[in-house]
């Protein structure tokens, strides 16, 4: 029992991480709040349900479709929600927020005509594989959760700190405009930022959808605000912080529904957040805030 | 004639729209400092389920309910404006957007006290309250050719407007006071306005406050003219909504949040036979707005211009004693 919700909690968890990454690499180099990103991946859960249940095909063309749908979103959502905004003179820095929160309402409301308010599910013979060891079930879905997770923290840690293109996001996120008098293509990076992290989203849209079995237009909101308690549990910015935040928050809330009022269970990320701002402001992992 | 011009319908959407409004100066009034707070939709809640309880269990006057409503936000204000005044920007928003959401959940699983999600209903009617009142006093809505309906609804759009007078008199006074000045100065660089000797801590705990008290007025309010609230009138799209009025109209003039709540509670009542698409044309209106105007429609140069083009046709007209904003 306590083994098997041990695994239910690290597989929410996982989830979660992955949701936060997307959120803690647009703010890294940005400094923005993407309060669109819940959408997205909302977008990626539903283009998973539509590949698979309607056109019935494979899930790795499920995975694929998601992937490519979200990074076009996540293209157009820089281009027209927050390059406009950049450079502008007398902007306050309220601004980007408020415009992601305009695309977020936007999603929402589409994904409403487009899909129904309704729940839908998730039907894949993939989600039901499981094994018996001992006394416990394990899903198949719950490993590749875990393990895609991890892969994806490691590429991500890999990617940002050794290769070319990395640095030029790391030198980016350190200061705009002296990376680009160094030659960063600060324009290309930040876009290519925006992609991979909304294309993450909509892995984590697919994911989600195949370890609960069910998929609605609201559950981008309540992943957006647990992401980016997340981010603040973490601390901005950090991509240890996020994936380290998401398993801690995962494992909470699956043991108050054990143990406690399950009831309660939204409000654990923002209790935790109210908590750590009061007593570590830069978060688990963050850098101490200058200013 | 005076009967068939009262419709409630449209008395109703009156009184939404001047509710919108106080909500609207409620985030304009934090946001006067610089601050972002995405909780005035949970103060509202706290405001509406206080004055709620309070008239419906321990059978208080609802002025009481209303007025003990708002002071409970405002403590709320208080309480969540102190520890998160070393916080800024986005990171204030988030946590007070959490705020809401914690709210939200406590009134969804407090079941015995709030019902749950089902929300609480039969709360005390303001406008059938005065009419029993002035019945009392022998007074009849015939008398005056209206229905008993008609009255209530216009009773309560009269009190709504003189109270929305009141409010925007009374934060436009501020804005020209000492405290309106530190507010400014707070807004536009906090280190510079400490050094200047600005108590910061107590301003900015003041403006969250006062922020917090107005908010929980409208709530209570709402509460008394609707008699139904339930935990989801005061999520999440509640706060989002609220912030859209201001960003639309304009967040450095009292005027903004007013034009804002009053043009976006109007056009879906308008524009019905595109209701449906609402709150897309929403979501559309904010990023078109930010990458256009940041600002908000109105702004002190807009301002200014008007006032300039209405002093001159005053002086056309001999009058001259037009006042500036």
């Amino acid at each position: 029992m306590l083994i098997e919700q041990l695994i239910n909690g690290l597989t929410l968890g996982s989830i979660y991480a992955i949701v936060a990454l997307g959120f803690t690499l647009v703010f890294g180099v940005l400094g923005i709040i993407n309060m669109a990103h819940g959408e997205i991946f909302m977008f990626g859960a539903f283009i998973g349900v539509m590949i698979t249940s309607t056109l019935n095909a494979p899930l790795w063309v499920a995975f694929l479709g998601a992937i490519i749908i979200t990074a076009i979103m996540g293209y157009l959502l820089e281009r027209f929600a927050l390059r406009p905004l950049r450079h502008k003179q007398g902007v306050s820095h309220l601004a980007p927020l408020i415009s992601t929160i305009g695309v977020s309402i936007l999603l929402e409301n589409l994904s409403h005509h487009l899909f129904g308010a309704g729940n839908h599910p998730f039907r894949t013979s993939f989600a039901e594989i499981s094994f018996q060891i001992g006394s416990i079930t394990i899903y198949l879905v719950q490993i590749v959760i875990f393990v895609i997770s991890i892969v994806l923290m490691l590429v991500l840690t890999f990617w940002l700190g050794k290769t070319r293109a990395g640095k030029a996001l790391r030198a980016t996120a350190e200061n705009l405009e002296t990376a680009s008098l160094l030659g960063v293509d600060t324009k290309k990076t930040i876009l290519m930022t925006v992609i991979i992290a909304s294309a993450m989203g909509g892995i984590a849209g697919i994911l989600v959808g195949m370890a609960f079995n069910s998929v609605t237009p609201q559950m981008g909101l309540s992943m957006g605000l647990k992401g980016l308690a997340i981010i603040i549990l973490g601390g901005m910015g950090s991509v240890r912080g996020a994936m380290l935040g998401g398993l801690i928050l995962g494992l909470a809330e699956t043991f108050i529904v054990v143990y406690g009022d399950s009831g309660y269970r939204d409000a654990i990320a923002f209790l935790a957040i109210i908590i750590i701002l009061l007593i570590r402001p830069q978060g688990l992992f963050g850098q101490k805030i200058s200013t | 004639m005076l009967a068939e011009l009262i419709n409630p319908y449209y008395l109703q959407v009156g009184c939404f729209i001047l509710i919108n409004i106080i909500l609207g100066i409620s985030v304009y009034i934090t946001l006067s400092t610089g601050q972002l707070s995405l909780a005035n939709a949970g103060f509202m809640g706290i405001g509406a389920y206080t004055s709620a309880l309070l008239t419906i269990h321990f059978d208080l006057p609802i002025i009481i309910g209303i007025i003990i409503g708002a002071l409970v936000a405002a403590l709320c204000g208080v309480l969540i404006g102190i520890p998160t005044l070393r916080l800024q920007g986005v990171y204030l928003a988030i946590v007070t957007l959490g705020f809401g959401e914690v709210i939200r959940v406590i009134f969804v699983n407090w079941e015995t006290l709030t019902n749950g999600s089902v929300g609480i209903s039969g709360i005390p009617h303001i406008g059938r309250e005065i009419l029993k009142t002035l019945q009392g006093f022998g007074f009849q809505p015939m008398s005056i050719g209206l229905q008993n309906n008609q009255f209530i609804f216009l009773s309560i759009f009269i009190l709504l407007l003189l109270i929305t007078i009141f409010v925007i008199w009374f934060f436009r006074r501020q804005h020209q006071s000492r405290v309106g000045r530190a507010f400014a100065a707070i807004k536009l660089d906090e280190k510079a306005a400490e050094s200047m000797g600005i108590n910061i801590t107590y301003y900015k705990v003041l403006a969250f406050a006062q922020g917090a008290l107005v908010a929980g007025f409208a709530g209570a309010m709402y509460a008394h003219i609707l008699a139904y609230i339930s935990p989801a009138d005061f999520a999440y799209h509640r706060a989002v909504e609220i912030l859209i009025f201001v960003v639309f109209g304009g967040s450095e003039v009292i005027w903004g949040p007013i034009f804002g709540a009053f043009f976006l509670t109007l056009m879906p009542e308008v524009l019905r036979f595109i209701s449906e698409y609402r709150y897309m044309i929403y979501g559309l209106i904010i990023i078109i707005m930010m990458a256009v105007r940041p600002q908000g429609l109105i702004d002190v140069p807009l301002l200014k211009a008007l006032s300039k083009k209405g002093r001159k046709r005053g002086q056309k007209h001999g009058t001259g004693n037009h006042k500036s904003m």
